[in-house]
């Protein structure tokens, strides 16, 4: 829906924070931040998989192609960008699980009555975000160990 | 409610990922080298199984992902046209669908 | 007690080209709040300070400022709780500037308004004819109580990420509201909401960044809000909504006590 929200721009100086917001908005805690996560993780894996497909093609050239392909791809340095791959799809999935859970209001509480000091929903659910790190950082630990080993 | 079924396939699609992309990934990045070699590879295309699950996956990706590319664009460059922008990626997306699903279904 | 630093955000209209730093130094006293910093510079320092303020409780909403990096109402923030004593004061981002501190609210009261903020009546028929006041549980009451004690400040608006790119999003604010009146059980007015809140710039773009919530200076937690907004939607969408129990009405009172009767006088007029 468009409403004549601009309008006060139109009269006055603009403040929009911009792009900038969405990395760096301000003194705020955690999910701010893992927004950010989410959002870089997402589109370092669509930029990704626009790459993978692409490289897909090469089994249409037969096994020679195919293996020097595979063998370009062994150096260390890509084995580092498969590894941030795997790390990204981690904190991707286990984030973007809680947020279909939490966007569906599940694990969120009822609301309360404001009593001071105020509390938020999410802060008061910190535990699960401290869960989900937690395994989000197992996870990324074990398989940084398989790809060293 | 168009942009809430949106979201709802967006969310249905996630969930299908975690496992569809974690066993992918498993099985290709974290298993021995021996299953990106030509052999491993060339057996899995002639097998009907994996092509199923390759296209599901590819699908799934796609929606996915250009979902959450659509949502940024709208949010960076919100005076951009909602419908022009679907029609735009409805396009890309099905060029990219076309174009992966032809080698998997060409060494099947 | 040491003197505190205040840098203030400037910016005067038609002279300057944008917004610059101006210093002032203001002598602490316990209890200080920001409010009061900025009303000393105010009298004592730079009478050209402009900034907003009303009922310097917390009530008004007039005094959202961006205050060390976060949102906040000036009237509500102690400067010992800043815990420096270097406070940086800027008008509220998201929101144009009018002058100096001045942030113009205009776009979250036409956002507010756009989403239907009051009890919304097609089958019940019109407020003014009710001739009883609607029944409400306690559980009914507290399902949007919290979500009523919004004062309008504009701090969740200047918080969200989405709103510091997307002119058109509707906010936290405003989704929040619709939510509330949504499940208010005198209200028929979600279906209409549920449309507004659906476009391309609505609901769908809130991603639980959580700052609005943290943001709120009266514990109203729009982002909870919006969430069970989103699930209402998700659940309506697919069929799955219970359709709320229409409010009824208190019954008459089908007996009154007698009157009492006015004793005769006794004495004799």
């Amino acid at each position: 829906m468009t409403t004549n929200a601009t309008s006060g721009e139109n009269r006055h100086l603009p403040n929009r924070l911009g792009i900038k917001g969405w990395i760096w908005g301000g003194n705020y805690t955690i999910e701010r931040y893992l927004y950010t996560l989410h959002r870089i993780t997402g589109l370092g894996l669509l930029l990704y998989i626009t790459l993978h497909l692409v490289m897909n093609g090469f089994r249409l050239g037969g096994a020679e192609s195919w293996t020097d392909l595979m063998s370009f791809f062994s150096g260390p340095g890509f084995k580092f960008g498969e590894y941030l791959v795997m790390a990204a799809f981690i904190i991707h999935a286990l984030n973007g699980g809680r947020l279909i859970l939490q966007h569906l209001g599940y694990t969120l509480g009822k609301p309360k009555p404001p009593v001071y000091p105020y509390v938020d929903s999410l802060r008061r659910r910190r535990p699960i975000l401290w869960i989900m790190l937690f395994i989000i950082a197992a996870l990324a630990i074990y398989v940084l160990v398989e790809f060293v080993t | 409610m168009r942009e809430t079924k949106l979201k709802i396939l967006q969310y249905i699609t996630g969930i299908a990922l975690f496992f569809f992309v974690g066993t992918h990934l498993i099985i290709s990045h974290l298993g021995s080298e021996e299953v990106t070699e030509w052999t491993s590879v060339a057996d899995r295309a002639a097998n009907s199984g994996w092509l199923v699950f390759y296209i599901i996956l590819l699908l799934f990706g796609l929606y996915h992902g250009i979902h959450g590319l659509r949502t940024i664009i709208l949010e960076a460059l919100p005076r951009l046209s909602v419908k022009s922008l679907d029609f735009t990626l409805v396009i890309i997306g099905l060029a990219i669908f076309g174009y992966a699903l032809y080698i998997p279904v060409s060494a099947f | 007690m040491q003197d505190l630093t205040f840098r203030v955000q400037r910016y005067l209209p038609g002279k300057d080209s944008k917004p610059y730093m101006q210093e002032f130094t203001v002598p602490m006293r316990q209890g200080l709040t920001v409010l009061d910093g900025l009303i000393y510079i105010k009298e004592n320092l730079d009478n050209t300070l402009s900034f907003r303020s009303s009922c310097r409780m917390g009530i008004c909403g007039s005094c959202g400022m961006l205050i060390n990096n976060f949102p906040m109402l000036a009237c509500h923030t102690p400067v010992e709780e800043l815990n420096t004593d270097t406070i940086t004061v800027k008008s509220l981002p998201n929101f144009p500037i009018i002058r100096d501190l001045v942030a113009d609210l205009d776009p979250l009261f036409e956002k507010h308004r756009s989403i239907d903020p009051y009890i919304v009546m097609a089958e019940t028929g019109d407020l003014n004819k009710l001739t009883a006041q609607f029944l409400q549980s306690g559980e009914e009451l507290q399902s949007y109580l919290q979500f009523a004690y919004c004062v309008k400040c504009g701090l969740c608006m200047a918080a969200c990420p989405t709103v510091s790119t997307d002119e058109f999003f509707l906010g936290p604010q405003p989704l929040c509201q619709g939510y509330r009146y949504c499940t208010d059980r005198r209200d028929t007015g979600a279906k209409q909401r549920f449309e507004k809140a659906d476009s391309g710039h609505g609901v769908w773009l809130c991603h639980l960044a959580g700052a609005c919530s943290e943001a709120c200076p009266k514990g109203v937690d729009p982002a909870l809000a919006i969430q069970l907004l989103k699930r209402a939607m998700v659940f309506d969408s697919l069929r799955l909504r219970k359709k709320p129990e229409p409010a009824t009405p208190a019954q008459p009172i089908a007996e009154s006590k007698p009157k009492i009767e006015v004793p005769e006088f006794t004495v004799k007029q």
